[in-house]
């Protein structure tokens, strides 16, 4: 970006003095108020305080729900206008939902290309995944998300930041000396505040949620062996009770059974391996945000989030086919290739 | 003391169980660079290619998530 | 599992969300974009049977256009040779009656010119036995009787003696005479007398005298001019 500056910087351009207003802006926010890494953690921050018991867990409206909801509000915004615009099939199609509309034609081929005369049942169930995944991950990429929410006072060894007013009612954290924090602390005999504040954002990227990830992994495993039945009823199962062979041939029949059995042991890996993907890589991928804004507050942080834009694509993508392959793979009969 | 030895072993841990991506970085270029020679001898089977470069690349990657998840586990889940 | 931070409740409203959105999706979305996609390769496969059937269309318009040029080349082809053909058998025909009427012509003139020369050396053939005789007999110097002799000449002339063809003797089928002067009635109807069968008489003075018979592929060579021949051979 800068480079592109110095090179052509005696041209005039508008956009060009954009970019470098806002680089010189943005140094002088950072270096107004530091960035701060945020607190890392697993589980979903609870948003409301209120909570409900559910299966004898505790239910509270976490930071990755509301993420989910605006995501699914965005789903809907764009269905009701694909549907709008299908209305009158003779529109060229524009704007967002031409575009979704041209991807959705893309899976289409692919799905076709693959799995041939089901392509109607495993369509949907691959592009729902995909367009739903896609949604959430480039959530990511709004500025607001992970950044804003509640001040809380951080609780146990976890080690939080002071807080200062920016406005009333507004407040941000900043790095303050651990010991003026603690002397303050002492002083106010305030237990609460002893580790100072964290923020607990209103939105995170939902693909950051275990729980989310995994119920969408349980979904593609199911609509697998869904597909499975469905093409080749109960002699899907002799894919993984493969008792063809068990008695007849001597070795080789035990061995073939093992195999099936390994099969079955693959559907379950599956889904440890489809959620365990895309959390690791949209966790990492907010980590690596959170890490290069603390370390390089200007520019580095535009390249990651392009490379964050390309990573969320590519999951969705990757999540979604992953699914469509291995449907179309149930439906082919399993004892013809060997 | 204990606890930032405690800290210490945790962020080595962490760091020793990435190790892993290296088999999962090399594993994906390799699918990579056979699947771009196929497709540069045979460019009709672009799709078909393509298709099976990103299940190949997933299964190798697989690997590569497991380390990330252990190193999670011992960094946010172990000891704390 | 806690510190991952599973929780079946919200495993659950994952759950029943993506449900949610997939209903919401297949109604609003994939119908309509399943729909659009057939109905455009639908748009894209009539477009390409219909530029097939233009095509195909085409083509049989050019074969047809190329038969009836054939045709009509042939037709004209044919009318021309059948135009040349009766032409060719008018002018045949023409040619043929033309031919005709000049070989009729030509026999009439012939056969007028070989009756007028028989009538012509029928008529000199009397004076032509006197000045024979005269010559012999200045020749001889003896007088012959004239009677005799007149049988003599007209035995040179004719090959025919007392009534009888000499060489002419069985002689069966149709028969072409050959003599040197043209005979008389009585000589004719001796010929007749010997040779079975339908006979023509000719004239031919270039051999000087005797008979040459024709019957079938026979000839029997009595002519003077032979006779004369054979005797130089001897000569010689």
């Amino acid at each position: 970006m800068e480079q592109t500056e110095k090179k052509t910087g005696w041209r005039w351009g508008v956009h060009r003095w954009w970019v470098l207003a806002f680089i010189i802006i943005g140094f002088y926010a950072a270096k107004a108020y530091p960035p701060i890494q945020p607190h890392i953690q697993l589980p979903a921050e609870n948003v409301f305080e209120t909570g409900l018991t559910f299966f004898g867990q505790p239910f509270y409206i976490t930071n990755t729900i509301l993420a989910m909801l605006l995501a699914d509000v965005i789903i809907i915004l764009i269905a009701i206008a694909i549907k709008r615009a299908s209305m009158n099939p003779d529109a060229l199609p524009k704007g967002i939902s031409g575009a979704v509309e041209g991807l959705l034609e893309g899976l289409y081929n692919l799905t076709e290309g693959t799995a041939g005369k089901w392509t109607k049942f495993i369509f949907p169930v691959f592009a729902t995944i995909t367009l739903s995944v896609l949604v959430w991950n480039w959530t990511e990429l709004i500025p607001g998300v992970d950044s804003i929410g509640w001040l809380e006072p951080a609780h146990g060894e976890v080690h939080g930041f002071e807080k200062e007013e920016l406005w009333s009612g507004f407040y941000t954290i900043v790095e303050s000396d651990e010991a003026v924090v603690a002397d303050d602390v002492h002083a106010e005999d305030s237990h609460e505040a002893s580790n100072g504040y964290l923020i607990v954002p209103f939105i995170r990227v939902a693909s950051t949620d275990l729980n989310f990830t995994l119920a969408l992994a349980v979904i593609a495993v199911v609509a697998v062996q869904w597909m499975g039945f469905k093409a080749l009823g109960p002699k899907y199962l002799t894919k993984f009770f493969n008792t063809k062979t068990l008695f007849s041939v001597p070795i080789f029949g035990v061995i073939d059974f093992a195999v099936g059995l390994l099969e079955l042991i693959g559907e379950f890996a599956k889904i440890l391996s489809f959620s365990f993907r895309l959390f690791g890589n949209i966790f990492a991928g907010s980590v690596l945000l959170f890490v290069i804004g603390t370390l390089v507050p200007v520019v580095a942080q535009s390249a990651f989030l392009m490379l964050e834009f390309f990573v969320g694509l590519i999951q969705a993508i990757v999540f979604g086919m992953l699914t469509m392959v291995f449907m179309s793979q149930a439906t082919e009969s399993h004892g013809d290739d060997h | 003391m204990e606890g930032s030895i405690v800290i210490a072993a945790k962020l080595i841990g962490a760091g020793l169980a990435m190790i892993g991506a290296i088999g999962a970085g090399a594993g994906i270029g390799i699918v990579v660079s056979g699947a771009v020679q196929a497709m540069g001898r045979n460019p009709d089977v672009t799709g078909t290619i393509q298709t099976n470069m990103i299940l190949g690349i997933a299964f190798a990657e697989a690997v590569a998530i497991y380390c990330l998840v252990v190193a999670l586990l011992i960094l946010f889940v172990v000891g704390n | 599992m806690e510190a991952l931070g599973i929780n079946l409740g919200y495993f659950f409203v994952q759950l029943f969300n993506f449900l949610v959105l997939f209903v919401i999706l297949k109604a609003w979305v994939y119908g309509p974009i399943i729909k659009m996609l057939e109905d455009r390769r639908e748009k894209i496969a009539q477009g390409m049977e219909d530029a097939r059937v233009a095509a195909e269309a085409r083509a049989n318009a050019e074969t047809e256009a190329e038969k009836i040029v054939a045709d009509a080349q042939s037709e004209a082809a044919q009318v021309v040779r059948e135009a040349s053909q009766r032409a060719e058998e008018v002018a045949r025909d023409i040619k043929a009656a033309a031919e005709k009427f000049a070989g009729e012509a030509a026999n009439e003139a012939r056969a007028g010119v070989a009756e007028e020369r028989d009538a012509l050396l029928g008529e000199v053939r009397g004076q032509i036995a006197v000045l024979a005789m005269s010559a012999t007999q200045k020749l001889l110097g003896e007088n012959l009787d004239e009677k005799r002799q007149h049988a003599l000449i007209d035995e040179f002339f004719s090959g025919v003696k007392d009534g009888k063809v000499v060489i002419a003797d069985g002689a069966e089928g149709d028969a072409v005479v050959t003599s040197a002067l043209p005979l008389t009635d009585g000589e004719k109807k001796s010929v007749e007398g010997t040779v079975k069968g339908s006979i023509e008489f000719k004239v031919d003075p270039t051999i000087l005298g005797g008979l040459v018979i024709r019957v079938g592929d026979k000839v029997l060579d009595g002519s003077v001019a032979s006779k004369l021949d054979t005797m130089r051979q001897n000569v010689k």
